[in-house]
């Protein structure tokens, strides 16, 4: 279809038509590649020229290690992510339209609330006064309160509640195009239901899988708000520690070069995401 | 295209420029901010005509952003002391004109050429009643987790305040805290790290105690106050109480300069000062602010906790926040 119907602009090599396109590639060259190029510069000129900011950056353990706990997190976020999305994924993929359309709808509605509102609302749940303690408490279960904020397990709970919709909706689209025959088939031939799974359903999906926890893998790596109130320090990402070296430290250098860092690794994963995406579309599973 | 990119480019800088008769004052937000918008810039729009646009929270990144752009939008922005004196050192900020904020009464500690003091307050240990059995009497006892047992809150920057607190309680007499001594300190917070919760803002530090999910911590009195003002059930501790000041500055190149000084004037004045400080808990910079209040709110105020009150150096802390800040967020995040 393309070469056919595809014309070509002779005077600039453009598509016909790109010029009503350019307000929008303005708009992008302006607010997206503009700030980006300067936070690329003042990595490298801020308070001098030269790469020490970077020099720095790796040599810092505090900032070595909140690498490696961003990227922990990001890890431990998306593997639960996966694990509580796939079932509920499944059951979307085979219930009837109607009830199924309910159930994304709320899925959805989860979306539009508002993240530090969500965040608070967490808070309330999982403090050590919270609803959840109280009510274990309360029923006998438990004796001390469970340690569910301000550490890893505040932040994974948080922020899987949060990225469930980026890893259901993909995965839905993935499973909906396997056929159930195969299931079925994969039965007859005496396969148990863990068999069916492991060999068939498992393989097939795939590549809802990796798309989804790619994408929920990059979001999570620059998240904010949610790890500054259900983490502790010791579990500190790096946007939070990039807020505090500009706006507490002026140190606008350093917290450039962490910046771009961050930008690099999530855009090479993003990249690696596209080509994943790339390839099921070629295979036909969308 | 160039005539499009100049129209929007004045475009946004009419949007912005100065009116003669508004200014932009930035605070903290919260219950502070709320004091300082009834105690100063209310009265002051009455009597100047001028209108004073709040706006908030304070944030040192965006002021310097401000500054290193020449967009200045904030005229008067309430700031710490050592983050003051490091500022006028990096040529962030406009000189006062004392010519038009009279100086003669206000306290030398707070107010230099670069800033003039805002209120001063004092951390405190605070605890909830309801979640501490006994009462802790001073900064030792938030270390001693066995006779306190419970989360303790402390104030998560790198700021003065919890260093001196640890050096405190491992015994290190007031008069000498300083130079701090960072290794022994930092041994010391070890032995409680586990039972820290950390406040980011005021609010988180009166959330947490409120609700019992921090036993006892480290607030500034002001917000203790208001907890108290509130009708919650919380002890105080003024023993070895910590004074800081919180100052006003006007930022370099904001466009509303002779406002932002007759602002000053005002929030600085006996009057001013003694309305917000009924109003905070927190201390005048005036001295002759305490003559107009009333009795027992000059009972709530840090001045009434002079006895074993500890100065932190706020010159000390302007030269070396980088250096503790570096060892500060490496032990925290470790």
């Amino acid at each position: 279809m393309q070469g056919s119907s595809f014309r070509r602009s002779s005077v600039a090599g453009l598509p016909a038509g790109s010029g009503s396109a350019l307000p929008a590639l303005l708009l992008v060259g302006l607010f997206f590649i503009v700030p980006v190029v300067a936070l690329l510069l003042r990595s490298v000129t801020d308070p001098e020229p030269g790469l020490q900011n970077y020099a720095a950056l790796f040599g810092s353990d505090t900032y070595v290690r909140v690498f490696l706990n961003t990227f922990l997190v990001a890890t431990v976020v998306t593997a639960v992510t996966i694990l509580v999305a796939f079932p509920v994924a499944w059951m979307l993929a085979i219930m009837p339209p109607a009830p199924g359309s309910i159930v994304f709808g709320i899925i959805i509605l989860s979306m539009w609330t508002n993240l530090l509102t969500r965040t608070y609302a967490w808070m309330v749940l999982l403090q050590r006064t919270g609803v959840i303690n109280r009510a274990l408490m309360g029923l006998g279960i438990i004796h001390e309160p469970l340690p569910l904020i301000n550490n890893l397990a505040g932040v994974t709970i948080g922020m899987v509640y949060i990225m469930l919709p980026f890893m259901i909706l993909p995965l839905v689209g993935t499973l909906r195009a396997i056929d159930p025959m195969t299931l079925r088939a994969a039965a007859l031939c005496g396969a148990s239901p863990f068999e069916a799974f492991r060999r068939i359903l498992l393989p097939l999906s795939l590549p809802g899988i990796a798309a989804g926890g790619l994408m929920v893998f990059v979001m999570s790596l620059g998240y904010f708000v949610t790890p500054a109130l259900l983490g502790g320090t010791s579990n500190m990402m790096l946007a939070e520690m990039i807020a505090q070296t500009v706006q507490s430290l002026l140190n606008w250098g350093l917290g450039s070069a962490a910046a771009f860092v961050l930008l690099v690794v999530t855009m090479a994963l993003y990249a690696i995401q596209l080509h994943l995406v790339g390839a099921r579309r070629a295979g036909g599973g969308l | 295209m160039k005539l499009i990119l100049t129209g929007l480019l004045a475009g946004l800088l009419t949007a912005t420029a100065a009116k003669a008769d508004e200014m932009a004052f930035t605070s903290w937000g919260g219950t502070t901010q709320e004091a300082q918008t009834k105690s100063w810039a209310a009265p002051f729009e009455a009597s100047s005509g001028i209108k004073v646009l709040q706006d908030g929270p304070t944030d040192y990144g965006k002021l310097k952003a401000m500054v290193d752009a020449g967009n200045v939008t904030w005229d008067v922005v309430d700031v710490e002391m050592d983050f003051a004196i490091k500022a006028a050192k990096d040529g962030l900020l406009e000189p006062i004109d004392y010519a038009v904020v009279p100086k003669a009464d206000l306290d030398p500690r707070f107010s230099n050429e670069h800033a003039v003091g805002s209120f001063y307050y004092s951390f405190v240990l605070a605890w909830n009643k309801g979640a501490v059995s006994g009462e802790p009497i001073g900064w030792a006892d938030m270390f001693d987790t066995k006779k306190f047992p419970g989360k303790r809150t402390f104030y998560k920057w790198s700021a003065p305040g919890v260093i001196e607190i640890a050096l405190l309680a491992d015994g290190v007499p007031a008069d000498k805290l300083y130079p701090l001594d960072l290794d022994r300190a930092f041994k010391k917070l070890d032995t409680i790290k586990s039972d820290i919760v950390w406040w980011g803002g005021g609010a988180e530090s009166q959330q947490l105690i409120a609700s019992g999910e921090a036993a006892f911590g480290q607030l500034w009195n002001g917000r203790v106050f208001a907890l108290q003002q509130d009708g919650t059930d919380v002890g105080v501790a003024w023993k070895q109480n910590l004074t800081a000041a919180d100052v006003l500055v006007v930022p370099k190149g904001a466009k509303n300069k002779d406002s932002a000084m007759k602002f000053l004037a005002a929030a600085t004045s006996p009057t001013g000062q003694a309305k917000f400080a009924e109003a905070s808990g927190y201390a005048p910079i005036n001295t002759k602010a305490k003559a107009e209040m009333p009795a027992d709110a000059v009972k709530a105020l840090p001045d009434a906790h002079v006895d074993g009150q500890i100065n932190l150096d706020m010159n000390y802390w302007a030269e070396h926040r980088d250096e503790i800040a570096t060892r500060w967020y490496a032990w925290q995040t470790k």
